[in-house]
């Protein structure tokens, strides 16, 4: 920008992420007190107790161990498969021409909009039925069937970048569709592909309306969380030391690869740079 | 290939490799092309089908039949949607998510994008700043419930009745989940506070691509930082904050996950929206008619908020 920006300026900028944080600092801090300071309030940091009394008692408590596998199972499912097929989906749509195209890509990329509300009724029953229900694979179908909406549409704006003369010269150098995908288009995909599998993981890490309802004896830490936060159980400390253990992994991902996420998010909203 | 007329825009396409490719002569090897596209194609046709296709017809079908629990299914027309339109709760469910939507959309749009135009004056100062803001993006909006139940805790444990008490407010101290406008409000809050990251990278990003001569002619004819933000940059970054206007919408209006955490949609049903109503009532009560008659709604209310958004894709499909 030009000129020197004001002190103001970075003063309001602070001050609102020093309040953006609050809440984060106090749930660190309530897993880190004794329950007795806990109900005085956290933030008497001066007449307060400091313990790791709930890190270490927290795993025999709530089986937070099995449902962090658990979360990890269909997150990491789900992830690989929208980071494998939304991709060539992309690649067909863009690329290659067949019956219905056009009519098959406006419905996927417009389902966007459809709530997770309108998924469960139809699959519950669905899944009951079969036998799925309490199944990962209850939550991987819909985590993935449902991606495409974004990731599908995600890939293919990258796609209207491509120079096309690539194309081109594959096709007379004597590649089929399949093999232009593999060695001249995939390999230029790494942003967007990295893009959607950043924001799947997030999603299905961190989502709870499907998993609660699908998943009955292997619960994701999501699903075990909410279901903790619903009890009048009296361990806030070893409640908070769930609530971080649930949270660090996708925030973790999520600072990682923050500017791989910003760079897909530019193409998808269009404001390209 | 320079002097080589582009074929481009002229809808003339090249031989495909296979037609006159010598490999293919001798072995035909390719597939033809709708056949590859076919192939490419079945898994995400087969989940997107299973998991979206066939919900929303089997959805909208529900709707007309009364099924309750594992009794006998009856059809009954349009009668779910005439008791829906008579039950004051779902009227009241309603209202809820119309406060809520709107209410979390002004509060997020306008924090995420006031702070992505104050921090373009200083990208560098402040990104550090900002990453702590955007950050609520990457946690769940049950752990943001989760954490806020403990800000909003009634008595001493509660953050905001100590703050109120430390300030000299101690009057408006209350258990805030407890009341249901007070619970209504921290619903807005905490969501707003969860949902900011969005509109904030959205902004920003519009706001960094605002040309940096258009703001150098007007630093040098001495605009002051806000006269800047107001007549040029508010304007030049509305199309990113339009786009974060309509996700934040679309998003608050499904809300589901942090009403189940923060108020399980008490007291009293009444911090309930409607993609919460749906549940209660087809996963907790059995009555999947009745509810999926309100997940209708729920999409009705969707698409015509979604409805620009749409037609643009639709166009641009290609």
């Amino acid at each position: 920008m030009v000129g020197r920006a004001p002190k103001w300026i970075i003063f309001v900028v602070g001050f609102v992420g020093c309040l953006w944080i609050i809440p984060i600092v106090g749930i660190v801090a309530t897993s880190l007190q004794t329950t007795d300071s806990i109900a005085r309030g956290w933030w008497h940091f001066g007449e307060n107790e400091f313990s790791l009394q709930a890190w270490r008692t927290v795993w025999q408590t709530y089986p937070l161990s099995g449902s962090l596998w658990v979360s990890a199972k269909i997150t990491l499912a789900a992830t690989v498969l929208t980071m494998v097929t939304a991709p060539a989906a992309a690649y067909t749509f863009h690329y290659l021409r067949f019956r219905m195209r056009r009519l098959w890509l406006i419905i996927i990329i417009n389902a966007f909009v459809l709530p997770q509300q309108v998924v469960i009724i139809p699959l519950f029953q669905l899944w009951r039925d079969v036998g799925l229900l309490d199944n990962m694979a209850a939550v991987v179908i819909p985590f993935v069937g449902l991606s495409y909406a974004w990731a599908v549409f995600l890939v293919k704006s990258f796609l209207e970048d491509f120079p096309k003369e690539l194309i081109e010269a594959a096709r007379i150098d004597g590649c089929g569709p399949i093999r232009t995908f593999t060695q001249v288009v995939l390999p230029n995909l790494i942003s967007p592909i990295a893009a959607c599998g950043i924001l799947q993981f997030l999603w299905c890490w961190n989502t709870l309306l499907l998993p609660m309802l699908f998943l009955r004896s292997d619960i994701s830490l999501t699903v075990l969380l909410a279901r903790i936060a619903g009890t009048y159980d009296p361990n806030l400390d070893q409640q908070a030391v769930a609530a971080i253990v649930t949270a660090v992994i996708p925030l973790a991902i999520f600072l990682l690869f923050q500017k791989q996420f910003a760079a897909g998010n530019r193409v998808s909203s269009g404001g390209k740079e | 290939m320079p002097g080589k007329p582009s074929l481009e825009g002229t809808g003339v396409r090249l031989p495909h490799a296979g037609t006159d490719s010598p490999l293919r002569k001798r072995f035909g090897l390719q597939l033809p092309e709708s056949a590859t596209a076919l192939l490419l194609l079945t898994p995400v046709i087969l989940l997107f089908g299973l998991s979206v296709i066939y919900p929303v017809i089997e959805t909208v079908r529900i709707s007309f039949w009364e099924i309750r629990g594992l009794g006998r299914p009856h059809f009954v027309g349009l009668g779910n949607y005439l008791r829906l339109f008579t039950d004051p709760v779902f009227l009241g469910t309603l209202w809820t998510t119309l406060i809520f939507t709107i209410g979390v959309t002004i509060v997020s749009v306008t924090i995420g994008w006031t702070i992505a135009l104050l921090c373009a004056f200083a990208p560098r100062q402040t990104s550090i700043f900002r990453l702590m803001i955007f950050a609520t993006f990457g946690i769940s909006e049950a752990v943001a419930g989760y954490i806020w139940i403990g800000i909003f805790r009634p008595g001493d444990a509660g953050l905001l009745n100590g703050i109120l008490v430390a300030v000299g407010l101690g009057e408006f101290a209350q258990p805030w989940l407890g009341g249901a406008n007070s619970a209504l409000i921290a619903l807005i809050v905490t969501a707003s506070w969860s949902a900011v990251g969005l509109p904030l990278l959205l902004s920003f990003a519009s706001v960094q691509a605002i040309p940096r001569s258009i703001l150098e002619a007007a630093y040098m004819d001495g605009a002051k930082p806000l006269t800047m933000i107001w007549n040029i940059m508010v304007p030049l970054s509305l199309p990113g904050a339009r786009v974060a206007i309509f996700l934040t919408l679309l998003s608050s209006l499904r809300a589901f996950d942090i009403v189940f955490v923060l108020t399980a949609g008490g007291p009293a049903r009444a911090t309930e929206t409607v993609g919460f109503f749906m549940y209660r009532e087809s996963m907790t009560q059995f009555n999947l008619g009745y509810g999926a008659a309100s997940t209708v709604i729920l999409l009705i209310g969707v698409l015509l908020v979604s409805t620009p958004a749409i037609a643009q894709r639709t166009r641009g499909a290609k």
